[in-house]
């Protein structure tokens, strides 16, 4: 048994089912179901794809308008205690900047109630790299150093679950490497972390877990190549507008990849698909070789063109 | 808590410009009170002018709310403004601890601040006994415990608390409770007033008129308190913190 099947057969550490969040008209979350288990878990998707939000819903900060939520098997929201098991490091940046960086990390402690203090705080800034600049007010911190110490006060008190917003901002390509490092040291010892990002390389060296949101679906959940690859296969539908409709349309029978192609009462070809990305490499080098004048690619899938596009693109 | 609490002062007096403000209107009466002692010759209707002009008109109804309005107001607000309030909820505390060590701040920078204001106002204006000055810091104290309830709440409800607390203020403890006798009874002016008379009435007579009764405003002003409190633990536990 592989480790992954292993995870798969155990309970779930975060769960979500049928969860929704809307802030009057505005949809945020729109019915997420969702399992993490211990490991690294990546939450990927574009800005305002609703992954803070999420994270806030599973941190407790927020409370679902619908759907229920767990975390190691108990709610997060109005349940203090269970913070003794579980980290976080929100995606706003700020700190009390009038703290030194220990000071911080102190602070974190205390509220946790560790005693005695200095083994978990010196154990944690170390971990983050940070012991020869612990004494340093935040204020004089870069964005980097502040992240590092975020996460030092969200791992203070050794969580067994990582919620971790948008860790990386702000480091540099070496603090990166041992961010990631820490991570995947942290997720060997035993630990579930859930991390967002926008970037897909930043997650991809670390885990082939994802869970994909878009518009504030949950687009796609598994392993990130097998995603990708299913994706390729999906048919797509798209709408041409251009010049020459016929002449198109009798290019575009030709690639491999089209399975057919329809003519709308406005003029517009309606294309079936099964490759979208070199689909949309094809269309355009059709038009130029061809002479037509595009007018526009526009696909009639909206979410699976998003999803497709993020991970290709990506 | 301690360490709460320490951090909630540290917030406060980490924000120069407003303790420059507030030391200001503090200090304020005092000036107006030094002015008035050596152009005024002492007399009865002095003492009744004194009392009802500047220790109400000024400090009850001006310097009493709007100082703690503005610290406690800022004990929440800050956090939500500079969005650190979530290192706070985020651990295993009671929410009621987090909501203590936020309105024992405000108390402790405001209370001591005014009552200096309101007991050097008192002993340069009137040339009071020391009996008296505790009566009026006793009673400011009251005042700053249950503003400081009340605002706190208002700083965790809205991000504009401030402008709703001028509002209350000017409408609700200035206005309405100044021409609707019954509302004294609904007001923190009202509290503070009865218990400076209640205290002393000797000194305080001109009060009377305005005054509700002691026992009255001893229970008002406890629960008014503990309902604010309790609507703040209420507020922070039921409100998306971002």
């Amino acid at each position: 048994m592989t480790d992954r099947e292993a995870a798969s057969a155990a309970i779930p550490t975060i769960q979500a089912s049928g969860v929704s969040k809307w802030f009057g008209d505005v949809v945020a979350v729109n019915d997420v179901s969702l399992q993490a288990y211990p490991g690294i878990t990546g939450l990927l998707g574009p800005n305002g794809a609703g992954k803070t939000t999420l994270l806030h819903l599973l941190s407790g900060l927020a409370g679902p308008s619908q759907g229920v939520v767990s975390v190691l098997g108990e709610p997060p929201r109005n349940n203090p205690n269970l913070y003794q098991r579980v980290g976080i490091m929100s995606e706003h940046e700020a700190v009390y900047g009038f703290q030194t960086g220990r000071q911080f990390v102190e602070l974190a402690a205390r509220l946790h109630q560790l005693t005695p203090l200095s083994p978990p705080v010196d154990r944690a800034i170390e971990a983050v790299g940070m012991a020869e600049a612990q004494n340093r007010v935040l204020d004089d911190y870069s964005r980097g150093m502040k992240q590092r110490m975020r996460l030092a006060a969200s791992l203070v008190h050794d969580p067994e679950v990582l919620l971790l917003d948008e860790p990386l901002n702000g480091t540099d390509p070496r603090q990166r490497i041992e961010f990631q490092g820490l991570l995947q040291q942290l997720a060997k010892e035993g630990r579930t972390i859930l991390i967002s990002t926008h970037i897909l390389e930043e997650v991809e060296t670390l885990t082939d877990s994802i869970l994909l949101m878009i518009n504030g679906r949950l687009a796609a959940a598994g392993d990130f190549r097998t995603i990708r690859a299913k994706l390729d296969d999906r048919p797509y539908t798209v709408r041409i507008r251009c010049a020459d409709p016929r002449s198109m349309a009798s290019a575009l029978v030709r690639l491999e990849e089209v399975e057919s192609v329809s003519f709308d009462p406005d003029g517009s070809l309606v294309v079936l698909n099964r490759n979208a990305s070199s689909f949309q490499l094809s269309v355009p080098r059709l038009a130029q070789k061809h002479g037509i004048r595009l007018f526009g690619v526009e696909p009639l899938d909206d979410s699976l063109e998003s999803v497709y596009s993020y991970l290709v693109e990506a | 808590m301690g360490t709460l609490l320490q951090l909630s002062l540290r917030q406060l007096a980490g924000r120069r410009r407003l303790l420059l403000l507030i030391i200001s209107l503090a200090a304020l009466p005092v000036v107006v009170a030094a002015i008035l002692t050596g152009l005024v010759s002492d007399g009865g209707s002095y003492r009744s002018s004194f009392i009802n002009g500047l220790l109400d008109g000024m400090i009850v109804a001006g310097v009493l709310p709007i100082v703690t309005m503005t610290l406690a107001t800022a004990a929440f607000g800050h956090e939500l403004e500079d969005h650190t309030l979530g290192y706070l909820v985020l651990n295993p505390i009671p929410r009621w601890w987090i909501v203590l060590a936020k309105f024992l701040a405000s108390v402790l920078v405001a209370g001591p601040l005014l009552i200096a204001s309101g007991v050097a106002t008192i002993l340069l204006g009137l040339d009071l006994d020391w009996q008296t000055a505790a009566t009026v810091a006793a009673s400011l104290l009251v005042g700053v415990v249950t503003y400081s309830a009340i605002f706190t709440w208002a700083g965790l409800m809205t991000t504009r608390a401030l402008s709703f607390a001028l509002v209350y203020v000017f409408l609700w403890e200035g206005v309405t409770t100044t021409f609707l006798g019954g509302v004294r009874y609904l007001s923190v002016r009202g509290y503070t007033l009865a218990l400076l008379h209640g205290f002393d009435g000797e000194v305080f007579d001109t009060l009377g008129s305005r005054a509700i009764e002691l026992p009255a405003a001893l229970v008002g002003a406890g629960v008014v308190t503990f309902l604010f409190f309790w609507l703040t633990v209420r507020r922070l536990r039921r409100m998306d913190v971002a």
